[in-house]
């Protein structure tokens, strides 16, 4: 446990469109230690999405050092990469990337899949996950017959299956309303008080304001990176 | 053994995916499917015809007598004048002469062969007589079913009798019996002394239309022509004691009639000597390029169809370039993406392949029973083909399947 959860070296990632270099992440380092709940706000096109890529070991670093849990992800192949999305991270997205015309408990299931798991084993823990997110009664419902409130329930019941050290959320109340987004964020804060590391990207500042941390990214840069101030907490409701 | 098990059942949970991705796109999936159904089909079906035909070659072989071989006159191919070795003839002292000196032989059959038309009151028919002496029943196996087949005294007294194969029977007589009865062939009448025991038909071959009539009648009461000789045949059939003295005796015939009608060293023989065996092989091998040929104008077909499993497999990946970016995501290994495709690929053609196989047995039956012509399917044609399927699959899915797993993560969930 003494090693941060994840730790960037000057990290870089560079685009080259046109022949022309774009610096998407330009030398960032910093450190996320284990339970911490951090948003990671700026406009888009500040770099933000693309570092938080790298974080989930989808995309691979121009140059820099990205270690995560302690472990230099360079010298992973793509098998070890696959491995550590499955059983360190879980993502959920805007657009909850649910399967369609799959039941909320086959999608839930689907990461166990990967890690091996027995059809039996996969079935109750999906249940246990979705039970936890307030789904007990929506196991076989699709996607379609699911709200957005309810299809993130499932992203995020999703996401937890393996039980992951940390969750990423790229912009996870983008497709929500207020009262859902709330939601979602109190689920959030309840995962983090249980020990989850939190990485959230938003655009929206009240959104960030129920993260314990900010940074801040522009132009590929970090400009910004502190404990929210006056921090919110969202009860569930 | 738990390793093993999750391995399968690992495999077990790409069968479940590959099923609802199909079950998704179900009219396309049933589309891509008919090309591997239509390309089996049509291998098995032509595998089965194949068989068929070497069947029965096989039976219509078993026909024509076993350990005997066939003395044909054959024409000079050769340039210059025409002389009367190069004619092609075969006489009834030369079936003598090979009796008498050619070690093994059990017997030999002359015959003439000539087209008759037969009429009953009411009816008629055209049909293939054979002038032959009694020695043609023991030499080619045949006997009578009903009545009786020649006897020396009929040849001896080239009495006007004759034998009638069975389809002949039904043609000139219906259900009646046709033993006693008079037949007019090419207006002579001839008295019907017994029905040929039935050989049934092969490719279309039916051994049951002919006529047997005594040698001596058939020279002197149905030939029309004159470009006979007196003593002329059309074929001799030799019988010998067994399968060695066979071999032997085709060499010696051969000899034998080179001397007798005196041909030169560097020509050709006048006649040809085949055995039934060579008839076989030779047969055999015709068949066989038969099926060949037929079974590679249907892969051609079931190339087809595999190249449509990759065409439906590629745009499959393109479509779904998001769900395996999220699979990814999940913790999907390259591995795991490529076989969900490759299984998938792999469960179309194997129900198109088993699709294929049900409607190549019922058309087979079918077949059967219409055309009269066996068409056998094995078990081991059976399983080859769902195997095949399943590797046409594999095959053809394997190139969209490893382009899904080439896919960068990112990449693959940015895609719309």
């Amino acid at each position: 446990m003494t090693a941060p959860l994840l730790e960037t070296h000057d990290l870089v990632k560079d685009y080259v469109i046109g022949g022309e270099v774009l610096h998407a992440v330009n030398s960032v380092s910093l450190t996320i230690k284990r339970g911490e709940f951090v948003a990671i706000m700026g406009a888009s096109g500040s770099g933000k999405s693309t570092f938080m890529n790298m974080m989930g070991c989808l995309d691979i670093p121009t140059s820099g050092t990205l270690l995560l849990d302690g472990i230099d992800t360079k010298t992973l192949d793509s098998d070890a990469l696959a491995e550590i999305r499955n059983r360190k991270i879980g993502f959920v997205f805007q657009q909850f990337n649910l399967l369609a015309r799959t039941s909320a408990l086959d999608n839930v299931a689907v990461p166990l899949i990967y890690a091996g798991l027995g059809y039996a084993e996969r079935r109750e823990r999906a249940q246990v996950k979705l039970e936890a997110m307030g789904l007990g009664n929506r196991l076989q419902n699709t996607p379609a017959k699911l709200s957005g409130g309810q299809q993130q329930r499932v992203a995020i019941a999703r996401a937890l299956v393996t039980n992951p050290l940390m969750l990423l959320a790229d912009e996870p109340t983008g497709a929500l309303d207020t009262q859902t987004s709330l939601d979602i964020m109190a689920i959030f804060q309840k995962l983090n008080d249980e020990g989850i590391t939190l990485i959230v990207v938003t655009h929206e500042p009240d959104i960030a304001e129920y993260a314990a941390r900010r940074i801040v990214f522009r132009d590929g840069q970090v400009i910004e990176d502190a404990a929210v101030k006056s921090r919110r907490r969202a009860i569930v409701g | 053994m738990t390793h093993f098990l999750n391995a399968i059942a690992g495999w077990g949970v790409n069968v479940a995916i590959a099923m609802t991705a199909l079950r998704t796109n179900l009219m396309r999936s049933i589309l891509t499917t008919l090309g591997v159904m239509i390309g089996v089909f049509s291998v098995i079906l032509a595998v089965a015809v194949g068989n068929g035909a070497q069947v029965s070659v096989t039976q219509q072989i078993a026909t024509l007598g076993s350990n005997m071989a066939i003395v044909v006159p054959q024409p000079d191919s050769g340039s210059g004048p025409p002389r009367s070795t190069d004619r092609g003839r075969l006489t009834e002292r030369d079936g003598e002469a090979i009796l008498r000196q050619v070690s093994g032989v059990s017997a030999v059959a002359p015959q003439i062969r000539s087209s008759v038309q037969l009429v009953t009151p009411g009816r008629s028919a055209n049909t293939q007589a054979t002038g032959a002496t009694p020695e043609y029943g023991i030499v080619s196996n045949i006997t009578a079913s009903e009545g009786r087949f020649l006897t020396d005294g009929d040849i001896d007294a080239a009495a006007r009798v004759v034998v009638i194969g069975q389809t002949v029977a039904d043609k000139l007589f219906a259900d009646a019996n046709p033993v006693g009865e008079t037949v007019r062939i090419n207006r002579v009448p001839f008295k019907v002394i017994g029905v040929l025991e039935s050989k049934g038909s092969n490719l279309g071959n039916d051994n049951d239309d002919q006529i047997v009539v005594p040698i001596t009648t058939l020279r002197q009461r149905l030939l029309t022509t004159a470009t006979q000789g007196p003593d002329d045949v059309t074929l001799l059939f030799v019988g010998f004691i067994d399968e060695e003295s066979l071999l032997s005796g085709q060499r010696e015939i051969k000899r034998m009639l080179r001397d007798r009608y005196r041909v030169p060293k560097g020509r050709i023989n006048p006649f040809t000597v085949r055995t039934t065996t060579e008839i076989a092989e030779t047969t055999g091998q015709v068949t066989q390029i038969f099926q060949a040929v037929l079974v590679a104008i249907a892969s051609i077909s079931l190339l087809v169809g595999g190249i449509g499993i990759m065409n439906i497999m590629l745009v499959s990946v393109t479509e779904r370039t998001r769900e395996i970016g999220l699979r990814m995501a999940l913790g999907a290994k390259r591995s795991d993406i490529r076989n969900q495709f490759l299984v998938e690929a792999a469960v179309l053609c194997v129900i198109g392949g088993a699709i294929g196989l049900t409607l190549a047995i019922i058309a087979a039956a079918i077949f059967q029973q219409v055309a009269d012509f066996p068409a056998p399917i094995g078990v081991d044609t059976a399983i080859l083909s769902v195997a095949f399927s399943a590797v046409i699959g594999i095959v053809f899915g394997g190139y969209p399947a490893i382009r899904a797993s080439r896919l960068s993560p990112i990449e693959a969930l940015r895609s719309e």
